[in-house]
């Protein structure tokens, strides 16, 4: 690894876009991306589209190829990626490793999401899983793992919720955020219960919005200003070993320590992290697979406000999922958006001062108990 | 209001269908159901539910039971808007069933959703409840607290 840059990020404001297509929103992240990266199209060699659930929603297919023609690429080879949460950042992966093969110079990564669609119901795995059929969603398999994590480690609710009071305070720097208020530790508890322990402020909300990130080769970099370095990034698979792990995600252990090992540094070494908060158990159980704190300390890590902005390692300063949003073909760019941002010094109210290295960390779907997919991306000026 | 015996008897009589073919045994005579699942001749893997292949050797599955009794690794009761017409609230979890070994996921007794702990001991019960991809009525399996009463202490 280290084959690759970033040249330019580019993402519209998350929230709830009725009025907007898919196309629409994915071309203008696509746009401030290559204008971000002072690159031209016709320069870009690999087009990736990223998107998770619209497709299926809309009745869409292929529709990278209409993005990326709206910013004028055509004729390269462009590609449509869904790996639930991670589709974004699995496609930053794809152009990762298509410079590493010097297959590209420059390549062009764009993830969107539609999910305000009227008559939507909760997200899951496929209808034809039996896991669906008796009755599984999204919530409840983050929610039975928090069960675990209280059982065992004697774990509160309110450890829990503080994470939702962090990122949504957080939330409020990020003029990309979805939620831009700040909430209260008794605002989260108090609202209403969506899968015992977790209650609807602890969930990230379902979101539309759209994210981009340009990238190319070191050579390339050496021309330009504000590269940022791709230290590692690694994509991998759930083991769906039975009996599954529900303390934690054995995935979750093994992927982090893959890309520490493909970025040659520890947690130690990172200033500001961005990790896959869909709910607020998993930032804490997060915390513990990529070394921030061990097993069994993350609600404390969280209360004692070492991962808030201005603490020893801050996460998810852009608000995570939970205040940024959470438009699952879009989230793994948002958060490569955020930690580029914050290595090249440009996050204004919510910089994290000297951030020299960060990475972005996802996961996505749910199978047999594990996660379908998990990306690890290490950045570093 | 459907009684569980009703419920026993009309999965007995098999009038409606199973959420998924296969993953039930439920004996003519009224008696205990159990899952169904499969184990592999050659490697002794077993699986619920059961693959069309050993995911270690790729050959051929027997049907075997994986199980009726078990305790409830972890849970929670969902109660928001329930897909597939289930009760609002319901109940899921995992339960570690004691004859296979095998984590499982499975629905819990919608009329016992505030009881259930981890460590319940458990077993199975199948009864009408939700509906099917189709949009009509259908069994579904949930696991019931062994010992009535909460964490299953009476």
């Amino acid at each position: 690894m280290g084959a690759a840059c970033v040249a330019g990020v580019g993402m519209i404001p998350f929230g709830k876009h009725v009025e907007r297509t898919l196309v629409d929103m994915g071309s203008e992240a696509a746009y401030l991306a290559l204008e971000d990266a002072g690159i031209e199209p016709g320069r870009v060699g690999l087009g990736v589209f990223a998107c998770a659930a619209a497709p299926r929603l809309l009745g869409e297919m292929t529709s990278g190829q209409n993005i990326f023609w709206e910013v004028g690429i055509h004729r390269i080879p462009i590609l449509n990626v869904e790996n639930a949460c991670t589709s974004g950042s699995t496609g930053f992966v794809l152009a990762c490793n298509a410079i590493a093969a010097g297959q590209v110079d420059v390549a062009l990564v764009v993830g969107a999401e539609k999910l305000c669609v009227p008559g939507v119901g909760l997200l899951n795995s496929g209808e034809t899983e039996l896991d669906t059929r008796l009755g599984m969603v999204t919530p409840a398999g983050f929610a039975m793992r928090a069960a675990r994590y209280i059982h065992k480690f004697g774990a509160s609710a309110a450890q829990l919720a503080s994470v939702a009071v962090k990122n949504r305070g957080h939330a409020v720097l990020n003029p990309y955020a979805h939620f831009r208020e700040a909430v209260t530790l008794e605002d989260v508890l108090s609202s209403p219960m969506v899968a015992d322990p977790l209650t609807r402020m602890q969930c990230c909300p379902m979101s539309d919005g759209a994210a981009a990130v340009v990238l190319c080769s070191r050579e390339e970099a050496r021309r330009r200003r504000r590269t940022v370095g791709v230290k590692a990034a690694i994509l991998c698979t759930g083991s769906y070993d039975n009996p599954v792990d529900l303390d934690r995600w054995e995935t979750d252990y093994r992927g982090c320590a893959q890309g520490y090992e493909a970025a040659g540094i520890g947690p130690e070494d990172l200033h500001v992290v961005e990790c896959h908060d869909a709910f607020t158990i998993a930032e804490i159980l997060h915390y513990e697979a990529l070394g921030l704190c061990g097993p069994g300390e993350g609600a404390n890590l969280a209360v004692r406000g070492e991962t808030r902005f201005g603490g020893r390692i801050p996460v998810n300063v852009s608000g995570g999922l939970i205040g940024r949003g959470h438009p699952p073909g879009a989230t793994g760019l948002a958060q490569v958006h955020e930690i580029v941002t914050q290595l090249r010094g440009e996050a204004g109210g919510r910089q994290v001062r000297n951030a020299k290295a960060g990475l972005a960390h996802c996961m996505g779907g749910d199978k047999d108990g594990d996660t379908k997919s998990f990306t690890m991306i290490v950045l570093a000026c | 209001m459907v009684t569980r015996e009703e419920e026993r008897k009309s999965a007995g009589t098999g009038k409606l269908p199973i959420v998924m073919p296969g993953i039930l045994d439920i004996p003519a005579d009224g008696g205990q159901p159990s899952l169904l699942g499969g184990s592999c001749p050659s490697c002794g893997v077993r699986y619920f539910p059961r693959p069309s292949r050993c995911r270690r050797c790729l050959g051929p599955v027997e049907e075997s039971s994986v199980g009726a009794e078990g305790t409830v690794c972890s849970f929670t009761v969902i109660r928001i808007r329930a897909p597939l017409g289930l009760p609002e609230p319901y109940a899921i979890g995992y339960v570690d069933l004691k004859e296979s070994g095998l984590r499982v996921f499975c629905l819990l007794d919608p009329q016992a959703v505030e009881t259930f702990r981890i460590g319940t001991p458990v077993r199975l019960a199948v009864g009408a409840l939700g509906r099917d991809a189709r949009g009509a009525p259908c069994l579904r399996p949930y696991f019931t607290p062994s010992v009535p009463g909460p964490g299953g202490v009476a």
